[in-house]
């Protein structure tokens, strides 16, 4: 079953990036998809969980550079059928019943999906439609995109290892919060990322990322981050606020979304102390 | 850092990036600072001057040390010992013409093969040793937060 967790973990990853290259309507199909791959994930870790298994986030880089969708679509439905072939290795048959009707429809879908030609997704040219950067905005974004879709996908990881391994209803309701939140960020970065023609997957994540001992401590740390990365976005939109107006307006979204993390995170902090 | 295609290359696809299972030693390069740290792996091919027939690393830690390591691995796959440690060395050479956020990501990853280079042989005399960990000596404190912390 390990082998299993793995692939669906790699095909959610593929699927989610899938959707940030297609410029039409599929990349909505495709963000809803990898939900419900996310999901998958999240029912066979429980499993392991329910069966005191150990299991890690562990995955090979998942490679994503191709000319046109309909490789990706191919590549996905190559490992959904891996996935499917190896649902016997999860004993509990409602998952594996559940699992097995939506990969099936998944497959079919995408099936239908148009062709598009995401080349530029993977060009390097590091412009954004209709955006003049200097040198060094430029620079400092494409910086700031890497470590910022990276930041997500460990923060979507860390908390969902934390709230599947937690029994706590407050601070499960808080680390689905900031599950929900980092998506939304990772979907607006993993976005510019292919506009600018620099998307690729995040590296996979250590395990002692997100096997802590210390919540309290990863809580402090993590608004450290978040304050950090509160500069970071002010930084950048002051960087690129003379050539854009829109993108000074969405990094100072982004930076005012942080508060609410922080808020969110001190709220936890609290709540861990009181008990 | 500059985001050259070269960089970004490493950047979108870093090379040799992951765990390794039953690796023949492993190495840690960190930075005591700030808690970022680096992990390098090798299978190795044993003769008089052994040979390093894989290699994979891990991270904690920002773009940069991303980039370094994906370099530093590329350059180290097929290569013996004894060039692995010249390649060390070249490394360590270059901090100096780099920024010190740069410089302290680049000699985490030197560090880190050293450390994985000086395990292997370490564990020819006692199979038990488990590896070898080497901090960072470069400061990558930001010239502007050092000045900050001054006049305060």
């Amino acid at each position: 079953m390990k082998q299993l967790f793995k692939e669906v973990h790699e095909a959610w990853l593929a699927t989610q990036f899938t959707g940030f290259m297609s410029q039409t309507q599929s990349r909505q199909e495709l963000y809803e998809f990898s939900n419900i791959l996310f999901k998958h994930l999240t029912w066979l870790e429980n499993d392991f969980i329910k069966n005191n298994i150990t299991y890690t986030y562990d995955i090979p880089q998942v490679p994503i550079k191709v000319t046109h969708l309909s490789h990706m679509l191919h590549n996905i439905i190559k490992r959904i059928e891996s996935i499917e072939s190896q649902l016997n290795s999860c004993k509990d048959e409602h998952i594996t019943f559940r699992m097995a009707s939506d990969l099936n429809y998944i497959k079919s879908a995408l099936q239908k999906l148009p062709e598009e030609n995401v080349e530029k997704c993977f060009l390097a040219e590091k412009k954004y439609p209709n955006v003049e950067l200097t040198d060094e905005a430029r620079d400092a974004l494409t910086i700031f995109l890497f470590e910022e879709s990276y930041k997500e996908y460990e923060l979507i990881m860390v908390y969902n290892y934390s709230k599947a391994n937690s029994n706590d209803a407050f601070l499960n309701r808080i680390f689905q919060i900031l599950i929900d939140e980092s998506f939304f960020h990772l979907r607006s970065f993993g976005q510019m990322m292919a506009e600018m023609g620099i998307l690729g997957v995040p590296r996979s994540l250590m395990e002692e990322i997100y096997k802590f001992d210390d919540l309290e401590q990863f809580l402090k740390d993590g608004i450290q981050e978040e304050i950090g990365a509160k500069e970071e976005c002010k930084k950048l939109a002051a960087a690129v606020s003379e050539s854009s107006e829109h993108f000074a307006a969405f990094f100072t979204f982004i930076n005012n979304q942080e508060n609410y993390h922080i808020a969110l995170m001190e709220e936890a902090l609290e709540h861990i102390n009181k008990k | 850092m500059t985001a050259d295609a070269h960089l970004i290359e490493h950047m979108m696809n870093p090379k040799n990036y992951g765990n390794m299972e039953n690796p023949d030693a492993t190495g840690m390069g960190k930075n005591p600072q700030n808690g970022e740290k680096v992990a390098i792996y090798l299978k190795v091919d044993k003769q008089d001057d052994p040979l390093i027939t894989d290699i994979s690393f891990q991270a904690i830690g920002c773009t940069t040390t991303i980039v370094s390591g994906s370099i530093v691995t590329s350059e180290a796959r097929d290569i013996h010992f004894s060039r692995a440690e010249e390649l060390v060395s070249a490394t360590l050479g270059i901090l100096e013409h780099q920024s010190p956020e740069d410089a302290a990501c680049t000699e985490m990853v030197a560090l880190a093969l050293k450390a994985a280079l000086d395990t292997y042989k370490e564990k020819q005399k006692d199979p038990e040793f488990s590896m070898y960990s080497y901090h960072i000596t470069t400061d990558c404190t930001p010239q502007e937060e050092e000045k900050s912390e001054e006049e305060k």
